[in-house]
């Protein structure tokens, strides 16, 4: 019975997760899209490309960042668990 | 809890202010260096043999009017089988327009003839646009004018001085992203390997510590593997087209990711400690195992769009030159130290999670 329920909110918890990534996948994809049938050269294009360094680099620092928040909420639970002991 | 793998509090270890020290340098050199001029269009871009015609040349980072404002242009077809422009005028810092007579009769018989620009200024240096001019051949070509092909070789080529990274034609700017997109995958098979390392420590010693370490470096991997993907994305966005062109180095690279995200969830779906650390031993290194033919021998013996593979040279060739290795390799290490220093952090934590 336990077994079902873990299994259960694992579920959940992935199928939220998933969801979530998909439309932020949709909303960049459409975003993207409506720009990018052009001739002259657009945003991202000007200026030899450099902007796609730049978001490139923010990626990079974003996925870093996040991970970061994630590890220290992951520490503040445990701290708050070993006051509570 | 002495363990060697925690150091002194209130010290942190040197290898970690060299992680550090090296990822400042490449954001700072991967940025501030300029890169080489070079061509970015030509107008037109179409002739037929036998025309005169005046090229609209568009330089990217130029500055031609330095100097005595003097160019020199060439259409190549191939080595040394050219042609010079009888007149090249600078109009500005970025546009120079070259004049050309095209011989009417072409040294083979071809359907067109896709011709390069090379283009000589004595500060700015030499830059070359491939197939920046398609030449359909004339009905009646004129036999002696063939010989105007052989008249004048490429000569005097210059150089510019200074640091600065190679301008490639519809790279550009992007070439700087070597420092970034990359090593993302270097870190990331680092990781899975370091991981697998300790999946075989615990499968023979059967120690949970071990465990723990392999999963640290597991997510950490998949974390970069996933920066790499999206870095990857947007570059061929802007490069390729597409976001995603089912290319083989794609393709595999998310086979590659998904096998270990596999992995994750495999271990989330088991209750017994002991069961879940064995089976994801074995599977994590058989896992590490597959990445080998899915990134390094699939993707070579397929067409590909991607450099360094499918006979597309990444390493060596004019793809990364000596003034990018200098920053390239400790990009590379760098990326790979931080993604080790990450590891280290979850398994502390996971570490501590478990034992207290």
């Amino acid at each position: 019975m336990n077994k079902h329920i873990t299994f259960y909110k694992f579920g959940r918890n992935l199928m939220k997760k998933s969801a979530r990534a998909i439309l932020i996948l949709i909303a960049l994809c459409t975003v993207r899209g409506v720009q990018a049938q052009d001739t002259a050269p657009d945003f991202m294009r000007s200026t030899g490309k450099i902007y796609v360094v730049a978001a490139v680099t923010i990626v990079i620092l974003i996925t870093l960042f996040i991970y970061l928040v994630i590890l220290d909420r992951k520490i503040s639970r445990l701290e708050k668990r070993h006051k509570n002991e | 809890m002495g363990s060697v793998n925690q150091p002194d509090r209130n010290r942190l270890a040197a290898w970690k202010w060299a992680t550090m020290a090296i990822l400042l340098f490449v954001f700072i050199a991967g940025w501030y260096v300029p890169l080489n001029p070079g061509i970015i269009r030509v107008h037109p871009d179409k002739a037929v043999a036998g025309d005169s015609i005046s090229l609209q040349i568009t330089g990217y980072n130029s500055s031609f009017t330095t100097g005595d404002a003097s160019a020199r242009a060439w259409l190549r077809f191939e080595g040394d089988t050219v042609i010079k422009a009888y007149d090249v005028k600078v109009i500005d810092d970025r546009r120079v327009d070259a004049r050309f007579y095209i011989p009417s009769a072409m040294p083979v018989s071809r359907d067109a003839y896709p011709l390069s620009l090379i283009l000589d200024h004595k500060t700015d240096g030499s830059s070359v646009l491939p197939n920046a001019l398609f030449v359909t051949p004339n009905p009646d070509p004129v036999a002696s004018e063939e010989e105007l092909w052989y008249q004048s070789g490429i000569d005097e080529i210059h150089e510019k001085e200074g640091i600065q990274y190679p301008f490639r034609n519809i790279l550009a700017e992007t070439i700087r992203n070597t420092y970034f997109h990359v090593p993302m995958w270097f870190s990331m098979i680092i990781l899975f390997g370091v991981s697998a390392w300790y999946s075989l420590k615990y499968y023979r010693k059967g120690n949970m510590e071990d465990d723990r370490r392999s999963i640290a470096f597991v997510k950490v991997g998949l974390i970069f593997g996933v920066m790499g993907m999206i870095t990857g994305m947007l570059w061929a966005k802007f490069t390729w087209n597409a976001y995603w062109s089912w290319d083989v180095k794609q393709n595999m690279s998310a086979i590659a990711l998904l096998i270990y995200a596999a992995l994750m969830v495999m271990r989330s779906s088991v209750e017994d400690d002991m069961q879940k650390a064995r089976l994801s031993a074995g599977y994590n290194m058989f896992a590490f195992m597959l990445l080998i033919p899915l990134l390094f021998i699939i993707p070579r013996m397929a067409d590909s769009l991607h450099p360094g593979n499918g006979g597309n040279p990444a390493m060596g060739g004019e793809d990364l030159d000596n003034t990018m290795r200098m920053i390239f390799y400790p990009a590379v290490i760098g990326w790979i130290m931080l993604g080790l220093w990450i590891s280290q952090l979850v398994y502390r934590v996971d570490n501590l999670k478990e034992t207290t």
